[in-house]
């Protein structure tokens, strides 16, 4: 099959919903983050929301880093 | 005794080894670096508002979202915590909920602390009474903000009524962005109602030196002006503070 558009790729292939069904917004230590169940069953760090820029620099709250 | 003392030590230290090296990966893995800096404690936060303003509908998850939900609770802790003298307000935002979007500006409009706005990339729509909402707002020359008129989707009842709920609604963004911004009225409305400029719609698409220029915006600069703002207003709100104690 070959496109020929304009729209973008993920407009035509929409990414699938269970992809981010396993993604929640919980509470860790204060602070608000969006957190994705891996395949290990353990809780990864997608997102953190703070208002503190001084959070960002902080290695506990890292995107990626394993919630313990 | 001293032996089993040693073979302990040792064991506790394999397991740090183990473990450091093992953490070490995964940092790796998870910024590509090792270390990030570490600095005091900021007096001044910062809130991001990007993607989409999201509010009454959840937007489906591959949209990028900032949830007014979660913004509102931060703002209460902002205000309420003394250790906070400023906010900063990051914008890249292209719009979204009117009454999410309302909701947040009157939030940043009614705190008692400093704050100051940098619209990057883009303030669209809702995002410019976000913008304007603060004690002073910046732009960065590359940025842009579209001004059109307010517009509904989903189910839609065919009635006059319809029309002058619209109305108001937008009624209610204009009044704030006149009240919070130095724009004058008539001169908001033509730029929301301009034709010719955006190619399927009206509106404006108002950059960065314009909007300073048309008086929706304060200035133009980044981060280090809006550091420099935030740290003026915040000697300032000092100043009045010590004065109201001698008095």
């Amino acid at each position: 099959m070959i496109l020929y558009t304009p729209l973008s790729e993920s407009d035509i292939f929409p990414t699938a919903e269970n992809v981010y069904t396993n993604r929640q917004c919980v509470t860790y230590d204060g602070r608000t983050v969006f957190v994705e169940k891996n395949s290990n069953g353990e809780y990864q760090l997608v997102q953190l929301l703070s208002t503190d820029p001084q959070d960002y620099l902080n290695d506990k709250y890292i995107p990626g880093s394993i919630l313990s | 005794m001293m032996n089993k003392d040693a073979e302990k030590k040792e064991d506790q230290e394999e397991q740090e080894e183990q473990s450091g090296p093992s953490s070490l990966v995964q940092k790796i893995q998870a910024l590509g670096q090792t270390n990030v800096p570490q600095a005091p404690d900021s007096n001044v936060h910062v809130l991001s508002i990007i993607g989409q303003v999201e509010g009454h509908i959840q937007l489906p998850p591959q949209n990028k979202t900032t949830k007014y939900e979660h913004l509102l609770p931060q703002l209460i802790a902002i205000e309420q915590n003394p250790k906070i003298e400023g906010v900063i307000i990051l914008l890249n935002t292209v719009g979204g909920d009117v009454e999410a979007g309302l909701a947040l500006s009157e939030m940043i409009a009614s705190l008692s602390k400093p704050t100051v706005s940098i619209v990057l990339g883009g303030g669209h729509s809702i995002g410019v009474p976000i913008a304007v909402s603060t004690d002073y707002s910046f732009i960065v020359p590359t940025a842009t903000m579209t001004i059109h008129p307010v517009r509904l989707t989903g189910l839609v009842i065919g009635v006059p009524q319809t029309f002058e709920y619209l109305d108001k609604m937008q009624e209610r963004v204009i009044n704030f962005v006149v009240k919070h911004s130095n724009i004058q009225e008539e001169k908001f409305k033509d730029l929301m109602f301009a034709k010719g400029n955006l190619t399927r719609d009206i509106g404006t698409n108002v950059i960065g030196t314009d909007a300073v220029e048309y008086g929706l915006i304060d200035e133009v600069g980044g981060v280090k002006e809006a550091m420099v703002k935030i740290n003026e207003f915040i000697t300032q709100a000092k100043g009045n503070g010590e004065q109201e104690v001698i008095q």
